[in-house]
C-alpha cells in the first residue's frame, strides 16, 4: 500500500504541490516565529548577562506589582549609596541615573529606529561599566558619551558639540566618546546617551536621587552573601538583587514583550493552517471521487476496506510530512532573512548563533503539518472505503450519499450559531487575557466550520444571482461589441483601444496592485478610482499601439451570455465542492474584515472621544510615546496668548486587594478649561475644581467593576508601594481616554513619583489676536523641549490615524497569506474540475466552443466562486466585528462598517478569482478535442 | 474535380499516421471520398480499420498527415484552431455514442447550446420544430439524468441539427442503446435525411444501422475497400464478412 501511496502522489504532482503549499506556508511561519523568538530572547539575554557581569548586587526601588503599561517606580534617595557602602563585604558602590532623552540636531530630536526608546544612563566606572569605547572616553562635566549606532547614524564624532534634550531644557554638550555596548552598536535600535552621574541628576530632575545602585563584593564574598548583608542595612522599600537575578529579570521583561509578537505570528500561522485544512479536504474529496475505479479495482484484487483507507491516509500523511519538512526549511531561511532585515533597518541585535529550538520549531510544525494533512483527509478516506468492487465494472458509478449528508447544512447552522455564541460569551465574560482570546478563537473556528457546511445551501442562490449579473454584463458588452463593429470609421480605432483594455491579465495585475495599495492606505478613494481609470486608458492605448500584431485576430467571437450560464451551472452542480473552495477564501476575507471593523471601530471611538472631550487648541505629546518633561506645562502656560496649559499623567495602581487600573493625574484648577467631561450622577466641572488631595473622580466602568458610588471610599497602592485612601467625589463617563479614576496631579506626584511627567499636555488659546499668534509662539517657546511634540488637534488626530493605519497594514500583510493559500485552493479545485470534465470539454469544443470561450467559462466559474467566498467572508467578518463591538461597547468601542474597504476587498476577491483561473483555463484550452472526447 | 465543388465533404488522398519510427501506425493510407448533399453515408469496418479516424478527420476534429479535406467548400487542413472551431460550430453537427450532454442543463438548453455559443439569436420556430420532430416536446425542462438513454440521444440529435449544419457526423449513435430504442433513433436519423435533406455520415458496427443509409463504405486497414449503395442488412453483413476476411 505504501507503494500505491507514493505512486499516487507522484502521479499527481501538480495537485500534490498545490495542496502541500498551504502546509508549507503555515509550518514555515511556525518555525520562523520560534527561531526568531529564541534568537531575539537569546540576544537580549546575552546582552543583559554581559552587562551585569561586573555587578554583584543591584539596588532599585521595590515595586508593589508589575505594570504592563510601563509605569515605573520612582528613584531611590541618593543616601542609599552611603548606606549600602556600610554593609559588610562591599568593595565598590556606585549609583546610576536612568532617564529618557536624546541628542538634538538642528532643532530635531533624534529618535531611535523602529520605535526603540531614547535612553539616558549616567556613566558608571569599572567593574560596573559594560561599554567599550571605540573612540574618546568617559564623560566629564557637560560632556556625554554616545552609543556607536547613534554616532554613525547622525555622523557624530568625539569632540563634536551637540545639544541634549533634558527635563530642564536643551543643554549644550560635547561628545566625550563613542562606545559599543556589551559588544553591539545599539540594543535593538535604542539610542543611549551617557552623561556623568552629577549632570544626569541635574538635567533629569534627580538631584539627591539615584535610579539604581550597583555594588561589587570584596574578594571571597559571594553575590548571595553580599545581597544578604546589604538587605540588612537598607530600608525595606529597596529591592536588592544579585547581578544575575537582575539580568534574568531584565531578560524576562523583554521576553514578556516579545511573546506578544510571537503570539500574533502564531495566530496567523494557525489561520493559514486552518485555511489549508479546507484545501486538503477538498482536494482529497475530489481525488477520491475521481479514483473510484481505482479503489474498486483494488477491492476486486482483494484489498480490504482498511487497506483502501490506509492508502488514502498514507498518501496524505506522506504529503503532510514532506510539506512540513519543506516548511521547516523555509522557516529557517525566513528567520535568517528577517534577522538580516532587522539589521538592515537598524534594529541591531548581537549576532547570536542561529539556534533551532527542536521542540518548537521542528517537532511542533511537523506535528501540525502531519496532523492537518491527516485530519483533513479522514473524511475522504472513509468515503473511499465505501466504494464497492462493482464500481470497477460500471460506467459512471456514483457513491450513495452518506447517512449524515442531508443533515450537514443543519449541523452547519448549529455550528455557526454555537460559534458566534461562544465568541459573544467570551466577550461578555471579558477581562481580556489569553483565555478570552483562546475562547474567541475556538468560537471562530466552530463558526467557520459551521459556515462552510451551511454555505452549501447558499451556493446555488448566490451563484444564481451572480450569474444573472454576469449575464447582464455579457449582454451589454455584446451589444457594445455589435455597435462597435457597425461603425466603420471608429471601428479600427475603438477596436484597437478596446483590445488594449481587454489585454486581460496585465490589467488584472495592475488593478489588483492599485486596489491593494489603496486599501493599505485606508480605503478606496475617488482619487484611486480615477487613478486606476487613467492608468487603464493610457495603458490601453499604449498596448494597442505596441501590440498591433495580435489585432489580426479581430473580430473575436461575441462574448456569449452562455459562457456565463455554463459558469454559473458549473459552480452549482457540486455545491459542496464550491462551498469548501469558497470557504477557504471566506475565512481569509472574514478575518481581514473583522480586523478592519475592529481597528476602524477602535480608531473611530478614539478619534470621536478626542473630538468630544478635548476642547483645547493644541495637543502636546512626547516623542516615541515617551513622557513629556514636567516643566513643559509651565513653559507652555507662560506663552503669550495661551489661556490654559494642563497636563495629564497616567500611572497604573493596584485597587484595594486586587486588580490594576489607571490613575489619571490632572491639575483640578485648570483641567476643565481644556477637557469636556461627560458627568454622571450630578458631577460637574465645579466638582473637579474642588477636588482635594484625598478625593477621586471615577469613571463609569471603574465604578461598576468596583461597585463604588460618590461618597464611598476605596484604597489604592502605587507601584512604589505608597497607599492612598480615597473618597469618591464624583462620576463621569469616558471609556476611551480617561479610564480608571482621576486624582489631583499633586497627589499623584508623591503617590507614584515615577509618573510625575505628563503623557499629554493640552493647550488652549486666548480669544482675540494674541490667541491667533499663540500657535507660532508656543512652537517657538517649546524649542527648548524637543522631546515634546507640539501639534494642533488635527495633526494629533492624523498622527493617531497613521499609527492605527500602520497597525492595520501590518495585520493585512499577515492575513494576505491566508488569501494566497485560498487562491491556491481555487486553482487546485478548478484544475481538478477541469480534469474531471475532460470529456465534456471535448464535446463543447466539438460542437463549436472556441478556446477563448472555454477559458472564459472557467474564468467566470472561478470568479463566481471567489466572489461567493468574498461575500460570505464579508458577512461573517461583519457579524464577528458586530458581536465584539457590542460586547465592548461599554468600553467605548463603536461598530463602524468600513464601506470603501469592503468594496476594495470584494474587488480583490474578484480579481483573485480571475487570477486563479489562469492556469486551469489554459490547461483546459490546450486539451486536444479528439483525445478529450475519447477520455474515460 | 467537379465532384468536389458540389460535395459537402470531400477527402483527397488522405493519410493519417500516428506515432513515429518503428512504432508508427498508419490509420489511413490514402482515402479519397466525396459526400454529396442529402446523402446518408454509413462507414463500416472491423476494429482498427480506421473508420473512426476517417470520421474524425472528415469532421475537422483531427488533421490528416497528408491529403486535403474540404467541408462545405472550405479547405480545413490549414485552418487555425479558432477558424476550425467556427467552421465546426456552423457547418458540422455531432452525435456521440455516449450522448455527451451537459448534466446541469435542461434538454432544451442542451439543444440550443451551439446556437448560444455562437451568440446567435435563436430561431424559435426552427427550434420548436426540431424538438417536436425528435419527440421531446414534453421533456424540454428535464435534465439528462431524468431522461432515458434513447431520450438523451434524441436531445443529442436535436442539438446537432439546431445549427442547420451542412453535415452531421454520428459516431456509433446506437452503440449504447437497446435494440428497440436503436430502431427508433435510426428511423429518426433517416427521417431527418429524407425530409430535410440533411447530409449525414455515420460510423457504425451495426448492420441494421448501415442498412438505413444511402451508401455504405467499408474500410479495412486504412483504405476504402468497398463502396456500395443502399443495402439490406444481410448484404451488409455479407460484405462485412468478406472485408474482414481480406
Amino acid at each position: 500500500m505504501m507503494q500505491v501511496a507514493i505512486r499516487g502522489l507522484w502521479g499527481r504532482k501538480l495537485r500534490t504541490v498545490l495542496t502541500a503549499l498551504s502546509i508549507v506556508l503555515g509550518t514555515a511561519m511556525i518555525t520562523g516565529t520560534f527561531i526568531l523568538r529564541d534568537q531575539i530572547n537569546n540576544a537580549f539575554s546575552d546582552i543583559f548577562h554581559e552587562s551585569n557581569k561586573g555587578i554583584d548586587v543591584v539596588l532599585s526601588k521595590k515595586t508593589a506589582f508589575t505594570s504592563d503599561n510601563g509605569t515605573t517606580a520612582g528613584p531611590l534617595p541618593e543616601a542609599v549609596i552611603a548606606t549600602a557602602k556600610s554593609a559588610d563585604g562591599v568593595d565598590k558602590v556606585e549609583g546610576q541615573i536612568q532617564a529618557t532623552g536624546s541628542i538634538v540636531i538642528d532643532g530635531k530630536y533624534v529618535t531611535g529606529s523602529g520605535g526603540a526608546p531614547n535612553l539616558v544612563f549616567s556613566y558608571v566606572t569599572e567593574p560596573f561599566s559594560n561599554s567599550q569605547f571605540i573612540s574618546g572616553g568617559p564623560p566629564t562635566d557637560n560632556t556625554v558619551a554616545i552609543n556607536q549606532k547613534l554616532a554613525n547614524d547622525e555622523h557624530l564624532q568625539t569632540g563634536d558639540r551637540v545639544k541634549l534634550a533634558t527635563d530642564t531644557g536643551v543643554v549644550p554638550v560635547t561628545i566625550s566618546g563613542v562606545f559599543k555596548l556589551a559588544g553591539v552598536s545599539s540594543i535593538g535600535g535604542a539610542t543611549l546617551v551617557v552623561p556623568t552621574f552629577h549632570n544626569a541628576q541635574q538635567w533629569y530632575d534627580r538631584v539627591g536621587k539615584t535610579s539604581v545602585v550597583y555594588l561589587s563584593a570584596q574578594q571571597g564574598v559571594s553575590p548571595a552573601e553580599l545581597k544578604q548583608n546589604v538587605e540588612a542595612v537598607v530600608s525595606n522599600d529597596v529591592k536588592v538583587q544579585t547581578g544575575l537575578e537582575n539580568a534574568d529579570q531584565q531578560t524576562n521583561d523583554v521576553e514578556g514583550a516579545t511573546s506578544f509578537l510571537t503570539y500574533i505570528l502564531l495566530a496567523f500561522a494557525g489561520a493559514a493552517v486552518f485555511v489549508g485544512l479546507f484545501i486538503i479536504f477538498n482536494t482529497y474529496s475530489i481525488t477520491v471521487a475521481q479514483r473510484m475505479r481505482e479503489f474498486a479495482m483494488l477491492r476486486t484484487l482483494g484489498a480490504s476496506r482498511r487497506q483502501v483507507m490506509r492508502s488514502v491516509l498514507l498518501e496524505a500523511a506522506l504529503m503532510g510530512l514532506v510539506a512540513s519538512l519543506i516548511g521547516i526549511g523555509f522557516g529557517i531561511l525566513l528567520a535568517i532573512g528577517l534577522n538580516a532585515l532587522f539589521k538592515a533597518v537598524g534594529v541591531d541585535l548581537p549576532t547570536a548563533a542561529l539556534t533551532i529550538p527542536i521542540v518548537w520549531s521542528v517537532l511542533l510544525p511537523l506535528g501540525v503539518g502531519l496532523g492537518a494533512a491527516l485530519v483533513a483527509s479522514v473524511a475522504p478516506a472513509v468515503k473511499a472505503t465505501r466504494v464497492p468492487p462493482i464500481a470497477a465494472l460500471r460506467e459512471g458509478f456514483t457513491l450513495p450519499r452518506g447517512v449524515l449528508a442531508p443533515y450537514i447544512p443543519y449541523i452547519g447552522i448549529a455550528g455557526a450559531v454555537l460559534g458566534v455564541g461562544v465568541i459573544a460569551f467570551a466577550i461578555r465574560a471579558g477581562g481580556g487575557g489569553s483565555r478570552v482570546l483562546l475562547t474567541m478563537a475556538a468560537g471562530a473556528i466552530i463558526a467557520f466550520l459551521g459556515m462552510s457546511m451551511l454555505s452549501q445551501l447558499l451556493i446555488v442562490p448566490i451563484a444564481g444571482a451572480l450569474g444573472a449579473v454576469l449575464e447582464v454584463v455579457l449582454r451589454v458588452s455584446r451589444f457594445l461589441g455589435l455597435i462597435r463593429d457597425r461603425i466603420p470609421v471608429l471601428g479600427p480605432l475603438v477596436r484597437r483601444v478596446a483590445y488594449g483594455l481587454t489585454l486581460g491579465y496585465v490589467w488584472v495585475g495592475i488593478i489588483t496592485a492599485l486596489v491593494l495599495l489603496s486599501i493599505l492606505r485606508g480605503g478606496l478613494s475617488t482619487g484611486s478610482v480615477i487613478g486606476a481609470a487613467v492608468v487603464l486608458a493610457i495603458g490601453g492605448i499604449l498596448f494597442s499601439v505596441l501590440w498591433r500584431r495580435r489585432l489580426r485576430e479581430w473580430p473575436w467571437d461575441a462574448s456569449s451570455p452562455t459562457a456565463g450560464v455554463l459558469a454559473r451551472e458549473n459552480t452549482s452542480r457540486n455545491p459542496n465542492r464550491t462551498a469548501v473552495t469558497s470557504a477557504a477564501l471566506m475565512i481569509g476575507v472574514a478575518l481581514i474584515v473583522f480586523v478592519a471593523v475592529f481597528v476602524n471601530g477602535f480608531k473611530e471611538s478614539f478619534l470621536g472621544a478626542i473630538d468630544r472631550s478635548i476642547t483645547s487648541d493644541m495637543i502636546i505629546q512626547g516623542q516615541s510615546f515617551q513622557t513629556i518633561p514636567a516643566p513643559v506645562v509651565n513653559a507652555a502656560a507662560k506663552v503669550p496668548g495661551v489661556a490654559t496649559a494642563s497636563g495629564i499623567q497616567f500611572a497604573d495602581a493596584k485597587i484595594g486587594n486586587g486588580g490594576i487600573d489607571t490613575v489619571n493625574g490632572v491639575d483640578p484648577t485648570t483641567f476643565s478649561n481644556v477637557y469636556r467631561f461627560d458627568w454622571l450622577k450630578g458631577g460637574s466641572d465645579e466638582l473637579l475644581r474642588n477636588l482635594t488631595p484625598d478625593e477621586a473622580l471615577i469613571e463609569e466602568q471603574f465604578a461598576k467593576s468596583h461597585d463604588l458610588s460618590p461618597g464611598e471610599t476605596f484604597n489604592v497602592t502605587s507601584i512604589d508601594g505608597n497607599k492612598l485612601h480615597l473618597t469618591v467625589h464624583g462620576e463621569y463617563k469616558d471609556p476611551s481616554l480617561m479610564t480608571g479614576f482621576i486624582i489631583p496631579s499633586s497627589t499623584l506626584n508623591t503617590f507614584s513619583p515615577g509618573s510625575k511627567d505628563p503623557q499629554i499636555v493640552l493647550v488652549s488659546f486666548d480669544q482675540g489676536p494674541a490667541g491667533a499668534q499663540a500657535e507660532r509662539s508656543i512652537r517657538q517657546a517649546l524649542n527648548s523641549f524637543p522631546a515634546a511634540k507640539v501639534q494642533t488637534n488635527a495633526e494629533y488626530k492624523k498622527d493617531a490615524e497613521n499609527f492605527v493605519n500602520g497597525l492595520l497594514q501590518f495585520l493585512y500583510v499577515l492575513l494576505a497569506m491566508c488569501l494566497i493559500i485560498s487562491l491556491i485552493g481555487i486553482v487546485n479545485t478548478l484544475a481538478l474540475s477541469v480534469f474531471e470534465r475532460t470529456r465534456e470539454i471535448g464535446m463543447l469544443r466539438a460542437v463549436g466552443m472556441t478556446r477563448r470561450q472555454l477559458r472564459r467559462v472557467i474564468r467566470y466559474e472561478s470568479t463566481i466562486t471567489a466572489i461567493i467566498g468574498g461575500i460570505l467572508g464579508i458577512a461573517v467578518g461583519l457579524v464577528f466585528g458586530w458581536i465584539v463591538a457590542q460586547g465592548l461597547s461599554d468600553q467605548g468601542l463603536v461598530f463602524v462598517v468600513p464601506y470603501s474597504q469592503l468594496v476594495g476587498f470584494l474587488i480583490v476577491a474578484t480579481l483573485f478569482g480571475i487570477l486563479a483561473a489562469i492556469l486551469p483555463a489554459r490547461r483546459a484550452a490546450k486539451l486536444n478535442v479528439l483525445e478529450a472526447l475519447q477520455y474515460e | 474535380m467537379n465532384a468536389t465543388a458540389t460535395a459537402v465533404v470531400s477527402a483527397r488522398d488522405v493519410t493519417r499516421r500516428y506515432g513515429e519510427g518503428d512504432a508508427a501506425v498508419d490509420a489511413l493510407r490514402g482515402v479519397t471520398l466525396d459526400i454529396v448533399p442529402g446523402q446518408f453515408a454509413a462507414v463500416m469496418g472491423p476494429s482498427g480499420s480506421g473508420k473512426s479516424t476517417l470520421m474524425h478527420i472528415l469532421a475537422g476534429l483531427d488533421k490528416p498527415t497528408t491529403g486535403v479535406v474540404e467541408i462545405a467548400g472550405t479547405d480545413i487542413t490549414n485552418l487555425s484552431d479558432s477558424r476550425l472551431t467556427l467552421l465546426r460550430r456552423h457547418q458540422v453537427g455531432f452525435i456521440f455514442q455516449f450522448f455527451n450532454l451537459l448534466p446541469m442543463l435542461t434538454a432544451e438548453e442542451n439543444i440550443l447550446l451551439p446556437l448560444r455559443l455562437a451568440g446567435e439569436t435563436v430561431d424559435r420556430t426552427w427550434a420548436n420544430e426540431i424538438i417536436d420532430q425528435v419527440g421531446l416536446s414534453d421533456r424540454r425542462k428535464h435534465r439528462p439524468s431524468e431522461l432515458s438513454g434513447g431520450q438523451q440521444q434524441r436531445v443529442a440529435i436535436a442539438r446537432a441539427l439546431a445549427s442547420r449544419p451542412a453535415v452531421l457526423f454520428a459516431d456509433e449513435p446506437t452503440g449504447n442503446l437497446d435494440s428497440t430504442t436503436s430502431g427508433e433513433i435510426l428511423n429518426l436519423l433517416r427521417t431527418m435525411v429524407t425530409t430535410h435533406g440533411q447530409t449525414m455520415v455515420m460510423v457504425t458496427h451495426d448492420a441494421n444501422a448501415a442498412a438505413m443509409a444511402d451508401r455504405v463504405l467499408f474500410l479495412a486497414d486504412g483504405e476504402i475497400v468497398r463502396d456500395q449503395g443502399r443495402s439490406e442488412a444481410s448484404e451488409v453483413l455479407a460484405a462485412m464478412a468478406e472485408v474482414s476476411a481480406l
